[in-house]
């Protein structure tokens, strides 16, 4: 309990950390509360088209005279969940292939040590792209894709926390007095190693979420969602006379993407404070 | 019955130096046996193979080549043991931080082997028996330290804690390497004590690697000096000290700090010697006073010289003969 | 002529916004041509002295109190640019090997020309090769190391470059801060009989910092023990080591395998170090003392002449009898 207080409080001592928290906790309230928040419906058309900002629209309406504002609070929800299940998924993938790879080492550690340099050299996004040009834009499989083509940096990670971890005297006891592999990888290696992989994965998500506006100003997103990205697509042909219609969804984008950058960056900091700055001790 | 028996016991490991393959000969070629109850100790600096010779006992690393027999029973070349017979060879690490995952409480990581060896009738039992050892070992107040993390510790409390949560298991085997190395003097006869007492109480025998001459004489019935992977002298404790034979034995007697006044020193050439590509002959030849043509071509043998004191050495041998 | 004296010297270490009391209170004088051991263990403030006589104190370490006169000069006092002038020519320091003490991307030739140009800037290359291999002639180290990266070297060589680094501007004091430590046996015997030499033929006077006794007994004529920042004993060899008088001094060497009897065991020190941050009352071992008393709880014993040497303790006579 002592150590997580510790940690939280090199974490809040971090600008970068405090600041990417408040957002994001601000995109959460936005995300949970959205129906609390939105004035409006996010799919209520209207007759009043392409209003600028006003007391009746916060950030105006767009081209269906839809709220520009309330479909950034409900469009919260589509960003912060793509994040999370997306970033999750690479996560639990690379923990358990980096571990495993890390520890039984031999030919599959070999094999997938390869899989991951090769999966580091290529763009992701425009594998990404191509799978879901090729087999369809469904929200979920959206974020499946994006989870199974970004492992290999978390795995990569987890491998090489196993390949020290696996040296030090507790788990050469832990072998001693009985354990089985099993239980060291899940119970010593994975809690003791995993924290790199936590501070990536809120870069990941940071990414995710600009993947999944990626693809939909391409066109390529869910057509049944409302996501930020999509706003921007469909302001595309407006934004010359209607700015609030395009910057709002990419100020948003851009907030929740720095704000993951900068808990990253605290989670880093938090984790291991000697990298660069003061030493505290 | 002897507990232990090796024969021929090898670890190298391969290094690759710009394509051509070479090996760091850890341990090469070692046989020695362990009677019930005994305390041997491996005696040798850095580099000599003892902790390597440490590990592979206990099972923690895989052998070249070579057999290890505990018991009669060969548990060479796996690493997976049987149950119960893992339950009963176990280890003391140097590093007593290092011993301990540092997100487990010390009194869970005592716990948890008692659970998975089944050792005691329910947990609380398992609980009850931690406390009680931790009472009699000066662990005290014990329900307070049971809960404390390893970084709150002390290093002489975390190596107190090793060594309970190793004879817990009632081993009938321990390896202790280098367990007070990195304590301060002061609190090393607390461990040394505690180890001992234990030790002699369980009838555990034990393999207590040091590069201490004084603790090694200290502590074991026997000793095996090491040097470069290979056995050079092997005979009781006080035999060793008060009557080396091998030429590095009485140089690293002789080069020891020790309180006892007026030492001459053997002179010793060279520097420590790791790697040898192709040894041929005695390895300690290149550094050796004495060395003749013979220590050069020919390996010595370990060569019994007189009751229960063995030495590797083509001029020992050649003395004793005459 | 006292090259070092040490008055009433206080150093603490500012830690958040507690401050520990490193060293407190310690004085003892340092004659020419003496060997001074400085032994202690973690805790004892016996490296912060040290750093604190060379002015390498971290920045949240201060001199409370005190005054070190070194070679005639008040260190405390002096600025550090007036330190610079003095420090790596009259005086300098050897550290452990693991320490960083060497630049890892200059060749070690140039490291030693750089410690030469900083306070012989008028040198020119020639005297300059002449001193540097005459330096490494004085540690018996071959002229080819002029030529090498530090990580090209064993460990015993690097000791005997920080050693000759420490030499090269004839410096008529030098620190070695656990200059041994690190090394194995046989090293560490080699390098403690050169200081013993270069000591002997360039007429050094010197201090060793160990936790390790039997270092001591090897090379110095006098010894000082420090306990929890405090002086506790400092006399001659002879008298401290094999006839200790503080109740600390006792206990250490009790605790060491080669001073006790056959069949005697091993004797550890009950207890704690206390805690610096708070001001102590008493005497600091009072809490582990087995002679310990009511007034050593209430008053702080001030170090005492008895005989040659100078005791910290109200019950030295009482030790003097047992």
């Amino acid at each position: 309990m002592k150590k997580f207080r510790e940690f939280l409080r090199r974490y809040f001592s971090h600008t970068y950390g405090r600041i990417g928290f408040f957002i994001f906790v601000l995109l959460v309230i936005m995300a949970l509360f959205a129906p609390l928040i939105a004035p409006y419906k996010p799919n209520a058309l209207s007759d009043d088209v392409l209003a600028p900002p006003s007391y009746k629209h916060f950030f105006g309406t767009d081209h269906l005279g839809r709220d520009v504002f309330s479909r950034i609070v409900y469009g919260t929800r589509i960003s912060l969940s793509v994040g999370f299940v997306a970033a999750g998924i690479s996560a639990l993938i690379g923990i358990l292939i980096g571990v495993v790879s890390g520890y039984y080492g031999g030919v599959v550690d070999e094999i997938v040590s390869k899989i991951i340099d090769a999966f580091l050299m290529i763009p992701i996004f425009f594998l990404i792209l191509i799978i879901v040009a090729m087999f369809g834009s469904n929200l979920f499989y959206i974020m499946l894709v994006i989870g199974l083509t970004t492992w290999p940096s978390n795995a990569r990670i987890m491998r090489a926390q196993t390949l020290s971890l696996k040296e030090r005297a507790f788990v050469k006891i832990a072998r001693s007095t009985g354990e089985s592999n099993l239980r060291i990888l899940l119970f010593h290696i994975v809690p003791n190693g995993m924290y790199p992989v936590v501070a990536n994965s809120a870069l990941q998500m940071g990414g995710a979420i600009l993947t999944e506006a990626a693809l939909s100003f391409l066109g390529l997103g869910d057509p049944n969602i409302t996501s930020w990205g999509k706003m921007i697509n469909e302001a595309r042909t407006y934004m010359a006379f209607a700015w609030w219609t395009i910057v709002f969804p990419g100020v948003f984008t851009v907030l929740a993407v720095v704000a993951f950058s900068f808990i990253g960056d605290g989670l880093q900091h938090a984790l291991y404070p000697k990298l660069g700055g003061v030493r505290e001790e | 019955m002897n507990i232990l028996e090796v024969k021929n016991l090898k670890k190298y490991f391969p290094l690759r130096k710009f394509g051509k393959k070479h090996y760091v000969r850890a341990v090469d070629g070692v046989s020695f046996t362990v009677e019930e109850k005994e305390i041997i100790g491996i005696l040798g600096e850095s580099g000599c193979g003892k902790s390597t010779l440490g590990l592979l006992i206990s099972r923690l690393e895989l052998e070249t080549e070579g057999e290890i027999k505990f018991r009669d029973q060969k548990i060479s070349e796996t690493l997976r043991l049987p149950k119960d017979i893992r339950r009963r060879i176990q280890i003391i690490l140097q590093n007593p931080y290092d011993s301990f995952d540092p997100r487990l409480t010390v009194g869970d990581s005592l716990f948890i082997p008692l659970k998975i060896n089944q050792i005691g009738d329910s947990d609380d039992d398992r609980r009850n028996m931690i406390l009680e050892y931790m009472e009699k070992s000066g662990l005290t107040p014990s329900k307070d330290l049971y809960r404390r993390y390893p970084h709150e510790l002390s290093g002489g409390q975390l190596q107190r804690l090793s060594i309970l949560r190793a004879m817990l298991l009632k081993p009938d085997f321990l390896v202790a390497d280098e367990c007070v190395s990195m304590l301060d003097v002061s609190v090393r006869a607390d461990v040394i004590n505690l180890l001992m007492d234990l030790v002699q109480s369980l009838d555990t025998s034990m393999m207590f690697i040091t590069h201490d001459i004084s603790l090694g004489r200290y502590v074991s019935d026997r000793i095996l000096v090491m040097y470069l992977g290979k056995i050079v002298e092997m005979a009781p404790a006080d035999v060793i000290m008060e009557n080396p034979l091998h030429p590095y034995t009485r140089i690293l007697i002789s080069y020891s700090p020790t309180l006892i006044k007026k030492k001459t020193r053997i002179p010793i050439k060279g520097e420590v010697q790791t790697l040898l590509s192709e040894p041929k002959g005695c390895r300690f030849a290149p550094r050796c006073p004495y060395a003749q043509d013979v220590c050069y071509q020919t390996e010595p043998n370990l060569v019994e010289i007189s009751s229960n004191h063995f030495v590797a050495c083509h001029i020992v041998e050649k003395e004793a003969g005459s | 002529m006292k090259v070092l004296q040490i008055r009433s010297v206080s150093i603490r270490y500012v830690v958040g916004k507690k401050e520990v009391r490193a060293v407190e209170d310690v004085s003892f004088d340092v004659q020419e041509r003496d060997v001074v051991g400085l032994v202690g263990e973690s805790g004892s403030g016996k490296t912060t002295l040290a750093h604190g006589i060379m002015r390498l104190l971290p920045p949240n370490a201060y001199f409370k109190n005190g005054e070190i006169l070194l070679l005639g000069k008040n260190i405390v006092k002096m600025k550090e640019n007036e330190v610079r002038k003095y420090r790596w020519k009259d005086y300098s320091i050897v550290f452990q090997k693991s320490m960083n003490a060497l630049s890892p991307v200059h060749r070690v030739g140039e490291q030693m020309k750089e410690a030469l140009l900083i306070h012989q800037p008028n040198l020119s290359d020639e005297q300059m090769m002449k001193r540097i291999r005459e330096t490494l002639d004085l540690v018996r180290l071959p002229s080819r190391v002029i030529r090498l990266y530090p990580h090209e070297l064993s460990g015993g060589m690097m000791q005997r470059v920080m050693i000759a680094l420490a030499l090269i501007n004839n410096p008529k004091f030098v620190i070695f801060d656990e200059a041994t430590t690190a090394l194995d046996v046989v090293t560490q015997g080699q390098i403690l009989d050169e200081i013993k030499k270069l000591v002997k033929d360039l007429s050094l006077t010197a201090m060793v910092i160990t936790h390790d006794i039997g270092v001591v007994s090897e090379i110095c004529n006098k010894v000082a023990v420090m306990y929890a920042g405090r002086l506790m004993e400092f006399g001659p060899l002879d008298k401290v080591v094999y006839e200790p008088l503080h109740p600390y001094t006792k206990a250490l060497l009790k605790s060491h395998p080669d001073f006790l009897e056959p069949g005697e065991k091993m004797m550890g020190i009950p207890g704690n170090l206390p805690d610096l941050t708070l001001p102590m009352k008493g005497c600091a071992f009072a809490p582990r003392c087995p002679y310990a008393e009511k007034i050593c709880f209430s008053e702080t014993p001030k170090p005492v002449e008895v005989g040659e040497r100078v005791v910290a303790c109200f019950k030295v006579k009482e030790v003097e009898r047992t």
